[in-house]
């Protein structure tokens, strides 16, 4: 019973802390065509948020026009929890080239 | 003095200081190299270092988009619309609106999330920290003269105001509306100059400016106002920059009744330099930043060097405006060396005092906690 729970517990930690990479991958590819029409991926890669609101934020833009399939929204959802997660560290910031002529 | 103590402030680089990497050759036509929290639309936030004046240049002020910036307005075709709630709806040309009298209100502009990377939980949005904020001499006609060309109805209780960019996709746009009393106010003008230019990214040919209000309130690039019998509805008012009535737990959701119209600002400081993270040598190391009070004046800038056990004041800069910011220094000599945690604190003539918590609310806005920087000062060799 012991070794079941644990066993149970290895499958289910691993579950949690990696998507698939083919997931992933099709989550980035999701982003990076989806997302671009109206703002720079900067926008959200600069972000570290919670998995629940990622999920909120998607379904905010769903709202103002954006469309995926829904194993397209589901991976774009892994991708940016696995990515941009609140775990982890904060965006390097980052600054533009000088512009004045 | 106060000038020499202020020309101080930059004139000392720290020894070394956090690494800002390159945005891959991304450069703002017109604007110093700038924080880039998304390319498109322009959204740039001031790097610490740029606020050692009174009057930010436009080359280093902060921009906020929501929308996609619309093409250059003409000004021989551009017209403002006035209508609604008036005796005379009309269109106004740009040559009418510098035919007004023209006023100049020096006045601070801040994003309403300025600060929202440091709330915790995380809370979605740009994650602005201390640089979305500048201060400039507008000029331009009271936005009550203007509005007086069309003759407003006395029961109008609000102005909706719209500008000229537009959704993309199938966002809203982005449309505000404020309370008459706020638009008839002496100090509320629409601006046709921004420190005696008015560049298209802040606004051409004409911004609002809402002094001591949140930088949502300053709607750029005006192209119609309407007095109104009731507030305007649309995302951007409802729910879209409105804050809890009554204080949430952090990280809970929004009760939608709840919420409430933001209008004013509170008081605030920021620590600009040195930059949070900082190396030094031991010796004097100038200490200073900004603090401002919505529609109060600041009268008053504390800095601790302990952790908020003990605080001295700072020096200030002479200019104390209500609607303006005023620059703060303080000389400081470390007491010996290692990690120094740096606070400071704002009060405004109002009596309002920065506070050590500010509430959490679910989009972010109006963070105003008592600043906080830490740096290591090394002894020498």
């Amino acid at each position: 019973m012991r070794m079941k729970l644990a066993l149970f517990a290895v499958f289910a930690l691993s579950a949690a802390i990696a998507a698939d990479q083919e997931t992933l991958d099709r989550g980035k590819k999701v982003e990076q065509t989806t997302c671009l029409p109206c703002h720079s991926l900067r926008l959200i890669e600069s972000q570290r948020l919670p998995r629940a609101t990622w999920d909120k934020e998607i379904t905010k833009m769903a709202g103002w026009g954006w469309t995926a399939k829904p194993e397209d929204r589901a991976a774009l959802l892994e991708f940016l929890a696995a990515n941009y997660g609140d775990d982890k560290p904060a965006a390097p910031p980052e600054k533009s080239a000088d512009g004045r002529k | 003095m106060l000038a020499a103590l202020f020309a101080a402030v930059t004139s000392v680089q720290p020894a070394a200081t956090q690494s800002v990497a390159a945005a891959g050759g991304v450069a703002i036509p017109g604007k110093r190299p700038m924080i880039l929290h998304n390319d498109r639309p322009e959204d740039l936030e001031s790097p610490g270092t740029y606020f050692d004046t009174w009057v930010t240049p436009v080359d280093s002020f902060f921009v906020r988009q929501h929308l996609p910036r619309p093409a250059r307005i003409d000004p021989a075709a551009y017209k403002l619309k006035l209508n609604g709630m008036v005796s005379n709806p009309k269109e106004v040309s740009l040559a009418e609106l510098q035919a007004l009298p023209q006023f100049t209100v020096p006045a601070t502009l801040e994003c309403t999330g300025n600060g929202r990377g440091f709330y915790l939980p995380k809370v979605p949005g740009i994650q602005w920290k201390r640089g979305a904020v500048g201060n400039a001499e507008w000029q331009g006609p009271r936005l009550s003269d203007v509005l007086k060309l069309a003759g407003p109805n006395d029961a109008a209780e609000f102005v909706e105001i719209d500008g000229a960019d537009t959704p993309v996709g199938q966002t809203p746009d982005f449309v505000r509306s404020m309370p008459m009393k706020k638009a008839m106010h002496p100090a509320t003008i629409l601006a046709l100059k921004m420190n005696g230019e008015m560049p298209q990214m802040h606004g051409f040919p004409a911004r609002l400016v809402v002094p001591g209000w949140d930088g949502t309130s300053w709607v750029k690039w005006v192209t119609r106002l309407t007095p109104q019998a009731k507030e305007s509805g649309g995302f951007f008012m409802n729910p879209g920059y409105r804050i809890p009535g009554i204080p949430l737990p952090p990280g809970t959701p929004a009760r939608p009744a709840e919420l409430e119209v933001i209008e004013g600002m509170p008081v605030k400081s920021s620590i600009m330099l040195p930059e949070d993270g900082s190396k030094f040598a031991m010796g004097a190391i100038p200490v200073g930043g900004i603090a401002w009070a919505g529609e109060e004046a600041i009268e008053r800038v504390e800095v601790s060097f302990d952790g908020g056990a003990r605080w001295q004041a700072a020096a200030l800069s002479p200019q104390k405006l209500h609607f303006a910011w005023r620059l703060w220094h303080v000389d400081w000599k470390p007491e010996g060396p290692g990690y120094h945690t740096i606070l400071s604190r704002a009060t405004d003539t109002a009596g309002r005092v920065q506070p050590f918590v500010p509430a959490w609310n679910p989009s972010g806005y109006l963070w105003n906690g008592i600043d906080r920087i830490g740096v290591t000062v090394e002894a020498k060799a």
